[in-house]
């Protein structure tokens, strides 16, 4: 086991037990910060941050007439690493805002793997400010299976600190009881049926991302004009009292409970909800995609964390775990893996988007995200 | 009824009228009581139906089948156990402490006479008057600043615990000690006992109940607070935090399954707690 | 020891009170200094100075002072809601429960052990617009055919009220209890009807516990946030959430710093004129 971590519960679990916390034990704690060490050697322990339901688990295999471990049992069993998986992203500003200020004191997070998205700009902070960790890539052979596209990002160009961890899209989302398909954003922000049960995404990339394409500008080169003429959108949207709120992650239980017809929905959770009743398509004008990347932050064990995302770059286990967790995997080889596990998974075209599709997906402006004015703005439209 | 009332006795009506009003009256009140209570227990008797759902997606809102599955796998769900062990040794050491403390200021605000004693009280009295967010906030600049000392995570949770809880201790604790007979310990003075013999047999025992009652207080304050811990947790997940973040995707029945076995051992301390009033009043009754 | 307490009467309050204020002092007191440094700094995280920056304050008003103004409204209303709902239950508990009163008590504290996220997030399963509530409200025609609760001032209010009612109903509670039953009785000698009887006995009798209550609703429904968040729009965020966005999303420490003195600074105003009104006694206790 990791070893602050050893003394760190065994302290709280001592303590609890005893009337009194003794004051040497609470300094020796507070002073722990466990440092930005990193030893060379594997531990025993692997402490995993990353968004909700964004595994391989027993009921979606199960789902999935898939009957294996899953990939984080396989991993434990193949290695005797330990996985602590902490599904406590929510949101990338607010993860961020969270480790930020151990980290730009060189300070560990108790995590050895953070996963973090392309479209906003914490990704970039992380690596710029030297707060992620080199990737050991000898104990990544299997790097190599990194699929083309994926090589070469702007916030990372020879990936020496970065891996994909999975790719979605941005879309519509709508409830076929509820509405007639939906398949603009003009249709989402004007239909007059779908007053108050719009939803639309809290986070700036993918909204505007959509709203631009609707406006005919180029989300990937984003000016004040095409970014004022996106956000007067939405906000008119809003003051009409057609969109009901802005989302996170929660967008798809509103969706699924009735309580919005149609919302601005990544594809994975769309394919993940499995509801008969709920329809997913890229908008007309086009959609938006991102990747979320796995970093080692400071004090995480680089050759632990080394030796998770080399197994996990297995296509077979890739396969498995895109079967599961219904995203894209950018790992090479995973389609005929996923169709050796389930014969129906390649015709999930949100896990395996098809080449049409792929040519209609957009990315965000970096210049757009890192912008605080716009950042500004965009709050303010939500009322914050 | 008022009008058969009149048809039959009309002579009597103003009698009869004023039984008949103090009869809807007291019956209204009554039926409104039940009703408020029902509206007290709704959204908890939601939760714990739901916590036997069998749902048929993601989302545990539409009732499927009774299960208890959900009950017996309730840490089948990554990083649940982890967050509810963390909020019991959060809760656990932070009452123990801040009841001490809370149980020391008020011995010294009620028993003596000192400078400093109207201070004490504001500083006592300024948390509870202060919202949360504002307590979340100032302590999280606080730790924002000494992050070479110390990080975000459970000491800090810790800490913003037992802070909020002292307050609450030294007023129940307060209130039982006002309502104290001085004269024993006085008594056990005279008998020659010095402060800590007398403290420790006579105090000590007469103020257990109210410290009992302020660590449940405090524990229950604990286990429930989201603002101050979300805003000064970092990385680490007390159970509502946990609760906040998959609250973003999907509630599984698990979390139903927390919240109400939290809810229902409360309720057994409640519950006891009212049977053994009920018993020892009817046992005073007995002797007098 | 004990000698050592004898001779040293005078030190005896000051070493009980040490651990305790020393706490409340540095994690109470000291934060508050902090949180005035950091309102008074400028500019872009991760790089704030102190440059006694009090525009912040100027600014923050003028950005937020909607939301600011919407906080005390909503903790407002919910407060007279709480009050208006919780003193008849309250009364009803003191003066007519007789043995059942205890386990009714028991009832009123009920909501405060169903961890508070996971009650509201059960109101947002009961009132979904898919939910029994609402279809009844729209056969019944009190909602259009495409009303809702959801996401609307109402449902924010409700919410709040519901969170905060035990807070409301415990102290009403506790005050009406300890009116001697034979005051009143002599007061339904005196007064013709019992509606006058409460209203010149039990009522200003009853006021502490009001006075209580409304403090303890009131004060942490204004600075709260989830509610808003679970039940509520962008149209109906209050100022917890500007603050929690600022200090967990946008990361303007000083910007969330200098509204949460804004909203304690409100506050404390609200009490010191309260407490003029009712009197300062009554608050402390």
């Amino acid at each position: 086991m990791n070893p602050r971590m050893t003394r760190d519960q065994l302290l709280r679990r001592g303590a609890a037990g005893i009337t009194l916390l003794s004051v040497p034990g609470l300094l020796a704690a507070c002073g722990g910060g466990g440092g930005s060490q990193s030893s060379s050697k594997v531990n025993d322990v692997l402490n995993f941050s990353n968004w909700p339901y964004y595994m391989d688990t027993p009921q979606t295999l199960a789902k999935a007439g898939v009957h294996k471990p899953t990939t984080l049992q396989q991993f434990e069993k193949k290695t005797g690493i330990k996985v602590n998986y902490y599904e406590d992203v929510n949101s990338n500003p607010e993860y961020f805002a969270k480790v930020q200020g151990p980290l730009s004191h060189g300070k560990g997070i108790g995590r050895d793997i953070i996963v973090s998205t392309d479209n906003d700009r914490f990704l970039g902070e992380y690596i710029s400010n030297h707060w992620a960790q080199k990737l050991d890539k000898s104990l990544i052979p299997n790097i190599a299976n990194l699929i083309p596209a994926q090589q070469h990002p702007p916030f990372d160009p020879n990936r020496d600190y970065s891996l994909p961890w999975a790719s979605g899209m941005d879309g519509i989302g709508w409830d076929e009881k509820l509405t007639d398909p939906v398949t603009s954003v003009k249709q989402l922000f004007e239909d007059p049926k779908l007053k108050g049960k719009v939803g639309v995404w809290n986070s700036m990339g993918d909204t505007l991302g959509l709203v631009m394409l609707e406006n005919g500008d180029d989300p990937s080169h984003v000016t004040d004009s095409s970014f004022n003429r996106a956000i007067a959108r939405v906000q008119k949207a809003k003051n009409s009292g057609q969109i009901r709120s802005f989302y996170g992650n929660d967008y798809a239980t509103h969706l699924s409970t009735g309580d919005l017809a149609a919302t601005m929905a990544w594809s994975g959770d769309i394919a993940n909800l499995a509801d008969p009743k709920l329809h997913w398509a890229v908008p007309e004008q086009g959609g938006i995609i991102w990747t979320d990347n796995m970093i080692i932050p400071l004090g995480g064990s680089v050759p632990t964390a080394s030796t998770y995302m080399n197994f996990m770059y297995e296509p077979k286990i890739s396969a498995q775990w895109a079967v599961g967790a219904n995203y894209i995997s950018s790992v090479t080889g995973v389609k005929p893996g996923a169709e050796k596990l389930d014969p129906k998974a390649a015709e999930n075209t949100l896990t395996f988007p098809t080449a049409k599709t792929l040519s209609q997906m957009h990315q965000n402006d970096p210049a757009m995200l890192n912008n605080s004015d716009y950042n500004k703005k965009w709050l303010a439209v939500q009322g914050q | 009824m008022t009008t058969v009332a009149e048809a039959v006795a009309p002579r009597a009506q103003a009698g009869v009228a004023t039984r008949v009003w103090r009869f809807v009256k007291r019956h209204a009140l009554t039926v409104y009581a039940l009703l408020a209570v029902g509206y007290l227990m709704l959204p908890i008797a939601v939760v714990i139906l739901f916590s036997f759902n069998h749902p048929t997606g993601r989302f545990n809102y539409v009732w499927n089948t009774f299960t208890f599955d959900n009950w017996i796998h309730w840490n089948s769900i990554l990083g649940i156990q982890s967050a509810v062990e963390t909020s019991l040794e959060v809760a656990t050491l932070a009452t123990l402490v801040a009841t001490a403390l809370g149980t020391l200021i008020a011995l010294a605000l009620v028993r003596h006479h000192f400078v400093g004693r109207g201070a004490t009280n504001l500083l006592v009295f300024l948390p509870l008057s202060t919202p949360e967010i504002v307590l979340g906030a100032s302590l999280l600049t606080l730790f924002l600043n000494t992050t070479s000392v110390i990080q975000l995570g459970f000491w800090t949770i810790f800490i913003a615990h037992v802070m909020f809880i002292v307050s609450f201790v030294v007023i129940t604790v307060k209130a039982r000690l006002i309502g104290f007979d001085r004269h024993l310990e006085e008594a056990a003075m005279d008998l020659g006992a010095n402060e800590v013999t007398t403290f420790r047999k006579i105090t000590l025992p007469l103020l257990a109940p109210a410290m009992l009652a302020a660590a449940l207080l405090g524990f229950a304050l604990s286990i429930d607070d989201f603002v101050i811990t979300y805003l000064n947790a970092g990385p680490t997940q007390t159970f509502p935090i946990f609760v906040w973040g998959i609250a973003r995707v999907a509630v599984p029945p698990q979390v139903n399954v927390v919240a109400s076995a939290i809810f229902l051992v409360a309720i057994a301390i409640g519950l006891g707690n009212v049977f053994w009033q009920y018993r020892s009043a009817k046992r005073t009754r007995g002797v007098a | 020891m004990g000698g050592f307490f004898h001779r040293h009467r005078g030190v005896t309050p000051y070493l009980l009170l040490a651990p305790g204020i020393l706490w409340l002092g540095i994690f109470f007191l000291v934060p508050m200094g902090f949180l005035g440094y950091q309102s008074l700094q400028s500019g872009i995280f991760p790089d704030f100075r102190f440059t006694w920056e009090f525009s912040n304050f100027s600014t923050a008003l003028t950005d937020y002072h909607q939301q600011l103004i919407r906080s005390f409204v909503y903790a407002g209303i919910a407060t007279v809601a709480c009050l208006l709902l919780a003193y008849p239950l309250a009364y009803w508990i003191a003066f007519r429960a007789g043995p059942w009163r205890n386990l009714f008590l028991l009832f009123i504290v009920a909501p405060f052990f169903v961890t508070y996220l996971v009650r509201t997030l059960a109101w947002l399963n009961i009132l979904a617009d898919q939910g029994p509530v609402v279809r009844v409200l729209r056969d019944v025609h009190i909602l259009a055919p495409d009303g809702r609760l959801l996401a609307t001032t109402f449902a924010v209010i409700s919410g709040i009220t519901y969170n905060f009612f035990p807070f409301m109903a415990l102290p009403v509670y506790v005050s009406l209890e300890q009116i001697d039953p034979r005051l009143l009785e002599a007061a339904k000698d005196l007064y013709a009807s019992s509606f006058q009887a409460f209203l010149r006995v039990t009522l200003p009798l009853s006021a502490p516990g009001i006075v209580a209550g409304t403090l303890i609703t009131f004060i942490p429904a204004a600075g709260d946030f989830i509610n808003a968040a679970l039940l509520g729009t962008p149209n109906q965020q209050m100022i917890g959430n500007v603050i929690q966005a600022k200090f967990l999303e946008s990361l303007d420490y000083p910007g969330a710093a200098s509204l949460s003195f804004i909203l304690m600074g409100t506050i404390l105003v609200m009490l010191l004129v309260y407490a003029r009104i009712v009197g300062t006694e009554k608050l402390t206790g």
